[in-house]
């Protein structure tokens, strides 16, 4: 992979939509549908985009794999041509949202819908963003700030324009963000930022048991060490009278999913995913919760190979 | 410089291979365990290293001042000290002083392999051998020392029994390590006593009392270093901190990040053999003081996190690309190993392969949880990045 392909890449699919993958604002606010959400308020609930990102993430990566497979100069001249078509009008991002599957998009939004309609029942009022932008973590990770920067002084704005004091987030990555990341970027941004488990479990929330009644808990990297949500979506499960089984490495000292490097080393990113599956694994249950985008679609795609089956935590409960 | 195809290619085919993987396995299992018995058994230890911390942020932002405190105490008992500003400074002064045809036997050291110093004094014409077990199979099986601590991390002992039989023609049994330590250590006795030159690297320097401290489990760095009449130490300039007593926390901070409850031995040489006194030791003592890139990254907020680094190796046991991929991330050229090996070889060698294996990292931040000096690795590996690609 060549850096400078992948910067010019990134750099114009922002341009045209605010996103590495040129995923539609438009699209990401799908999940509110039918929800009757306001789009102004006191408290906003901001997804990040990454949920409905992961058919996208999902094709491309497999893309990027198996160019990976075929030598440095195809994988450079796919990049090139992602470009070209890009410069002329073509949108890749919607010829693969044809070949990714309906159901899986609906799963992603229904994944959102359910924490929506948790923090509804828990009695919490929040507006949402009609146009929803992606949370820039990408940029910042890749070290490109000044995209970055750009990214993040627009988003501050497009939060204050909905007159939230508070944000409520659903993903490790963009709590991260908010909560530290943005401040480097953008002078004035003083919105507090919560977790939605945390909102849940201040309000006394009492989750169902939805999905399987024991698993093994993944604590996703940015969630555990960089946020100290490590307790709360125990509470959660146990809660809801989910038994939790706990893997070798956890909490502080959780494994990563290795989803990080998928774009830069698709390979290497899942033999780091393996591994960490058969750590899981070996603590005794073949169902696995997280609470991570990326760490859900880092698992899935080796999930059926391991004999395993990789839930949300909103999927496990509800 | 922008393609990252070989790094991608290197990694992906070493995380195929089955040895490497059985051995990295057992290796990070069995730290894993002990390190949890020692953080329960010493609890302070945390403190302790708070402590170091403390130490090294304050040595590191007067380095100048005790390098010149260093060199004072040094010279005064009569040792020889040199500072030498690049790798290839540092090898002109230890080759006249080693000279040709000569026997050196040598302590495990990062700081010598950053100078790449083994294979110089060879192809100078001397006889020179890794008298540590783990660094002896390295000279030996190659390709690079791959964990600070454990450099044959990467070979499993069926692999050593194999390479032991042949070497010294002897049959080997693959579950006797003690066996094959004490094969390795025979060969080695003979070396001692013919050796001209012992050459260590340090693990701190404590520099009011000149004095190099170093910690070992095998007792060949005492015979290393002492048996020789020359001594030589090579210390980066990251390890000089004030005095005895904090050279003292930084050793056992080190053993213990290491998973050691105690290392069987802790060495401190403070000056050459007192002539017509009875002294025994060498009767030379030079300590060379190595720059190559540090005093530069002294003066770099971000880039000033790797010299705090005592180089205990936690974080490499920890690092789930390291469970992977062992020491061949930061490359097959670099001496350093893993995350921090791609900022230590950014500090001191190739930026541009420090660079390219920056963008590796997960970003994950285990290796924060690991280290005892709590070194935020992503946040320089991702400056790195940075620095590249402003500018593409
Ligand atoms: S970075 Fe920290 S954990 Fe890693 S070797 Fe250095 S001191 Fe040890």
């Amino acid at each position: 992979m060549d850096l400078k392909a992948v910067k010019s890449l990134l750099e114009e699919n922002a341009t045209r939509t605010w996103n590495p993958l040129g995923v539609r604002e438009s699209y990401c606010s799908k999940w509110a549908e039918g929800l009757n959400l306001p789009k102004k308020g006191d408290t906003l609930l901001y997804t990040g985009c990454l949920y409905q990102m992961i058919p996208y993430i999902q094709t491309f990566s497999g893309l990027l794999k198996r160019l990976e497979g075929l030598g440095p100069f195809i994988s450079n001249l796919a990049l090139t041509m992602g470009r070209l078509l890009n410069s002329l009008g073509v949108n890749i991002t919607s010829i693969m949202g044809i070949v990714t599957s309906r159901g899986e998009r609906e799963r992603y939004f229904s994944i959102l819908r359910r924490i929506a309609n948790a923090l509804k029942t828990a009695g919490v009022d929040f507006a949402y963003m009609k146009e929803e932008p992606y949370n820039g973590v990408l940029y910042h990770d890749l070290g490109m700030d000044e995209l970055f920067r750009e990214h993040v002084v627009r988003l501050a704005k497009k939060i204050r324009e909905t007159g939230a004091k508070k944000v409520i987030t659903v993903d490790p990555h963009t709590t991260y963000m908010l909560n530290y990341l943005i401040k480097e970027f953008v002078d004035d941004f003083d919105v507090e930022v919560v977790h939605y488990m945390d909102v849940l479990l201040e309000r006394g929330y009492t989750p169902k048991v939805r999905g399987p009644k024991e698993v093994v808990i993944h604590d996703p990297c940015y969630l555990a060490r960089w946020n100290g949500v490590i307790d709360q979506p125990r509470a959660l499960l146990t809660k809801a009278g989910v038994r939790v089984r706990e893997p070798e490495f956890s909490r502080k000292f959780t494994g990563c999913c290795g989803g990080p490097i998928e774009s830069l080393f698709p390979s290497l990113s899942s033999k780091l995913a393996r591994k960490r599956m058969e750590e899981l694994k070996a603590s005794g249950s073949p169902c696995f919760t997280v609470m991570c985008p990326i760490c859900l679609t880092n698992f899935q795609r080796e999930a059926r190979e391991l004999g395993v089956r990789v839930f949300d935590i909103m999927e496990v409960i509800e | 410089m922008t393609d990252l195809t070989e790094v991608s290619q290197l990694l992906n085919k070493v995380s195929e291979d089955p040895v490497l993987r059985t051995a990295l396995d057992r290796a990070i299992a069995s730290y894993w365990n002990k390190r949890k018995q020692v953080m329960e058994r010493y609890s302070y230890i945390k403190e302790l290293a708070d402590e170091v911390r403390r130490i090294k942020e304050w040595s590191i932002d007067h380095m100048e001042e005790l390098l010149g405190r260093a060199i004072e105490a040094v010279e005064a008992k009569g040792g020889r000290a040199y500072v030498a500003e690049t790798a290839e400074e540092a090898r002109k002064i230890i080759g006249k002083l080693v000279g040709t045809g000569k026997v050196v036997t040598k302590a495990k050291s990062m700081t010598t392999e950053e100078l790449k110093l083994r294979e110089f004094l060879i192809e100078r014409g001397n006889e020179v051998y890794e008298t540590d077990l783990g660094e002896f199979l390295v000279q030996f099986l190659g390709p690079k020392p791959m964990h600070f601590i454990s450099p044959s991390i990467h070979l499993t002992r069926e692999k050593v029994a194999e390479f032991l039989k042949d070497f010294m023609g002897v049959e080997v049994d693959k579950d006797d390590v003690e066996g094959m330590v004490a094969l390795v250590r025979k060969f080695l006795r003979d070396k001692y006593f013919s050796a001209d030159v012992g050459i260590s690297g340090a693990n701190a320097f404590a520099a009011d009392e000149g004095a190099v401290f170093l910690i070992e489990n095998e007792s060949n760095i005492r015979l290393s270093i002492s048996l020789p009449p020359k001594y030589i130490a090579v210390v980066g300039m990251e390890k000089v901190v004030p005095t005895m007593s904090d050279a003292w926390k930084v050793v056992e901070v080190i053993s213990r990040y290491g998973g050691y409850k105690v290392t069987s031995y802790i060495n401190t040489v403070m000056g050459p053999a007192r002539r017509g006194r009875g002294d025994i030791g060498p009767e030379e003592y030079h300590v060379i003081f190595l720059d190559n890139g540090r005093r530069e990254a002294s003066k770099d907020p971000i880039l000033k996190q790797t010299l705090y680094c005592l180089r205990c190796g936690a974080c490499q046991y920890l690092c789930p690309v390291f469970g992977v991929v062992g020491g061949y991330w930061a490359g097959l050229e670099s001496a350093y190993s893993g995350g921090i090996g791609v900022m230590w070889e950014y500090v001191t060698g190739d930026k541009e392969t420090a660079t390219q294996h920056a963008f590796v990292c997960l970003l994950c931040g285990r290796c924060i949880e690991a280290c005892p000096m709590r070194i935020n690795q992503p946040e320089v590996l991702r400056e790195i990045r940075r620095r590249l690609m402003e500018k593409i």
